[in-house]
């Protein structure tokens, strides 16, 4: 029995040690591993200013408008998301300009906002814009909901300090002691951010791109690994031998294991003490959370090397997965804004919950989902699981 | 009552094994014995069925028909103490490029559960028995075509195992070298150890205790280098040089001999049952008819020879069992 388990640990170490040996012997792919991610994260977090520049925009003023002609006024309404680059009283030619892509939005105020507000209409201000990205539509969206929101209290600023009662039967007569900046704006907001870390854009993506760059490291090197076997026949040695499929499964998990939590640590280590990114919830946290993510990681890969017919399939395959990581995971666009099935999807890939849980126990010092704690076991297990069957049926004789 | 001792029981035994690849029969009815202690050679040109017929019996290629047992086992079912003590010698180069000689053989040795105590000495004895000690620092991608089939051998030999299949080890090597591994081969023969080789070099037969030969998935014949000359021959063979011209005719009286052909004007080849006796009989023979002996000694075709004869015979047969089909 313990000769047994001897002689089974020998075989294992046996992968062991000649999947380090490659690796090693391999300067060129080592280095890059490890410094390579590091670099990545670097000029993300030096390059990336977290905000979008500010839409160029022209507001159109018409001749008999009361509203206000200074760019500043306008530009306050939404700060830090419009830039206005002109005032003007001629609406053809600055749609003229939009459609020429010199600016990014129009404005279009109304003619005469107050008397129409007074005959009880509600004033309707024209905003346009000329863009293909989603993401700008989406951010043009709330840069005029703020600026019309502001507009609007400007409008009710001018009704109020004029007279006009409007809130009379609510307020009765005491609204003449009200001032009309409290009128248009009755409440405004203090705001407080309770994260126990700050959030800059280094800090947020770093656990991220580490998630990311580990799950991309163990797919793509196991994912090669036993493709060449496959192919060069070696597997036949392995069929002769006294070895068995989990021995060999083993002895890849626990080669590839070694090397990625070598390479996440010195990618960890220069990310925590060279660009101090938090781990709030301490390394040990962080170090099982690699683990797992490591685990169901390298269950990807073997996966892959086992169905794919060539190298290039294998890489082919893994450049899939890095394409759907980068794109579901949550790494650009957050998990909750698919679709409901695509979400299924997002979370059948381990970097989902890799990037979700470390940001959690790094930045809020704990992890409030559990569960895709449980989940990044159970995609591991079932992937090792999957593995250990197709590399059983192709180690079984040919038929 | 007096008991013979029990002949041994093969170690390596093919009963009506047929495979076939999509309705293509690869290896056709085969059927044979390796006695233990014996190298057996599986001799055929390229594609007559060796290595589907080596792999077959390492358990890696289930067949189509027929029964294999390599040790008492069924290869498909082999325990885990007879893998321990079986070799394989894949055709292709398997090894590890990026790791070193000495590398991939210890690799090779904790796969068969070598611990780190034991492999040392195991290790340099391989590497030395092929003579790569020298080079065992040497990366295995780095080693020249004929390197690389030595370090194959040595992993398929530091396990010390008692059964090897060995595919093609002297595959484009040069005859030195081919030589040398045949002599490793041969040592380990010596040490009790049973093997079965292949190689398409029919000339090698000479180094096998007993061949097989294959031709077109089929075995054409099996037996001791020495029994398959004379069975093509129908005995052993006597090649006669004169100087002046000489016909079969001046032999075909003489008792021993079976059989003669003209192979030039001045040269016949004469098949007796044995050369020893049937020798001076003939000297004496043709001294009496005034003929003038340049050489009179034992020829031994080569394996070449041989082999071109067999194939020959079974397709003469062949064709006549198909006409005798056709006819009825």
């Amino acid at each position: 029995m313990l000769r047994d388990l001897w002689v089974r640990a020998v075989r294992i170490t046996s992968f062991v040690g000649k999947e380090l040996r490659e690796v090693i012997r391999r300067p060129g792919v080592l280095a890059s591993l490890v410094l390579g991610p590091f670099l990545i994260m670097l000029l993300f977090g030096i390059g990336y200013t977290g905000s979008r520049t500010p839409f160029r925009t022209e507001i159109v003023v018409p001749r008999d408008s009361p509203l206000p002609r200074d760019e500043a006024f306008y530009a306050e309404l939404a700060p830090g998301r419009l830039e206005v680059v002109q005032i003007s009283e001629e609406r053809a030619d600055t749609e003229r300009r939009l459609r020429g892509r010199g600016i990014d939005l129009m404005v279009v105020a109304p003619t005469d906002a107050v008397a129409q507000l007074r005959a009880g209409e509600q004033t309707e201000i024209l905003v346009a814009w000329n863009e293909i990205d989603p993401v700008y539509d989406g951010l043009a969206h709330l840069a005029v909901a703020t600026m019309v929101a502001e507009l609007n209290a400007e409008i009710i600023r001018q009704a109020a300090a004029e007279g006009i009662d409007l809130v009379e039967g609510e307020l009765g007569p005491r609204v003449r002691d009200i001032s009309p900046e409290v009128i248009a704006e009755p409440t405004a907001a203090v705001v407080e951010n309770v994260a126990p870390s700050e959030p800059t854009v280094l800090n947020f993506f770093a656990p991220a791109v580490l998630a990311l760059v580990l799950q991309h490291l163990a797919v793509t090197l196991t994912a090669l690994s036993m493709v060449r076997e496959r192919l060069s026949g070696q597997m036949d040695l392995f069929r002769v031998a006294p070895v068995n499929s989990m021995e060999v499964l083993v002895g890849k998990y626990v080669a590839y294991a070694v090397l990625t939590l070598i390479v996440g640590g010195v990618v960890g280590a220069l990310m925590v003490f060279g660009l101090g990114v938090p781990v709030l919830g301490g390394y040990v946290a962080a170090i099982g959370i690699v683990l797992l993510l490591a685990f169901a990681s390298l269950g990807v890969g073997l996966l892959i090397s086992l169905v794919a017919d060539s190298e290039r399939q294998a890489v082919q395959l893994s450049m899939l997965v890095l394409l759907a990581s980068v794109f579901f995971s949550g790494f650009v666009l957050p998990v909750q804004d698919f679709i409901g099935a695509v979400q299924y999807f997002a979370y059948a890939l381990p970097v989902t919950h890799g990037i979700a849980t470390l940001q959690e126990t790094m930045l809020r010092g704990e992890v409030t989902t559990t569960w895709m704690i449980a989940a990044l076991a159970g995609i591991g297990v079932a992937l090792y699981l999957l593995s250990l069957l197709r590399l059983r049926a192709i180690l079984r004789a040919a038929n | 009552m007096t008991t013979s001792p029990a002949a041994p029981d093969p170690v390596i035994a093919m009963s009506g094994v047929t495979r076939r690849f999509d309705g293509l029969t690869a290896v056709h009815d085969m059927s044979l014995q390796v006695m233990p202690g014996t190298i057996l050679g599986l001799i055929g040109p390229s594609g007559s069925g060796k290595t589907t017929t080596i792999r077959m019996l390492t358990g890696t290629l289930r067949p189509t028909e027929g029964e294999i047992r390599v040790g008492g086992e069924d290869p498909q079912r082999f325990s885990r103490s007879l893998r321990e003590r079986i070799a394989y010698m894949p055709q292709l180069f398997s090894l590890y490029a990026d790791l070193t000689a000495e590398e991939n053989v210890g690799f090779v040795a904790a796969l068969y559960g070598i611990s780190w105590f034991g492999r040392g000495r195991r290790i340099r004895r391989a590497l030395e028995i092929v003579d790569l000690w020298d080079v065992r620092g040497r990366r295995a991608g780095q080693l020249s075509g004929g390197m690389q089939r030595r370090l194959d051998l040595a992993c398929a030999i530091v396990h010390e195992p008692d059964i090897l299949f060995i595919d093609e080890p002297t595959a484009g090597i040069d005859p030195m070298l081919r030589q040398q591994i045949w002599d490793e081969l041969r040592t380990m023969r010596d040490e009790k150890r049973t093997l079965l080789v292949t190689t398409q070099y029919v000339g090698e037969a000479e180094y096998c205790d007993s061949v097989a030969l294959l031709a077109e998935g089929e075995l054409v014949a099996v037996d001791t280098p020495e029994a398959l000359r004379r069975r093509v021959f129908g005995g052993e063979l006597i090649q006669i040089e004169a100087a002046t011209p000489i016909t079969p005719e001046l032999v075909s009286n003489v008792a021993e001999v079976q059989s003669a052909r003209q192979t030039s004007p001045r040269s016949l080849m004469a098949v007796v049952a044995d050369a020893g006796t049937a020798t001076p009989r003939l000297m004496e023979t043709l001294a009496g008819a005034g003929i003038d002996v340049v050489s009179l000694e034992e020829y031994q075709p080569t394996f070449d020879e041989v082999f071109a004869e067999l194939v020959r015979a079974r397709r003469a047969q062949r064709a006549a069992n198909e006409e005798a089909a056709d006819a009825a």
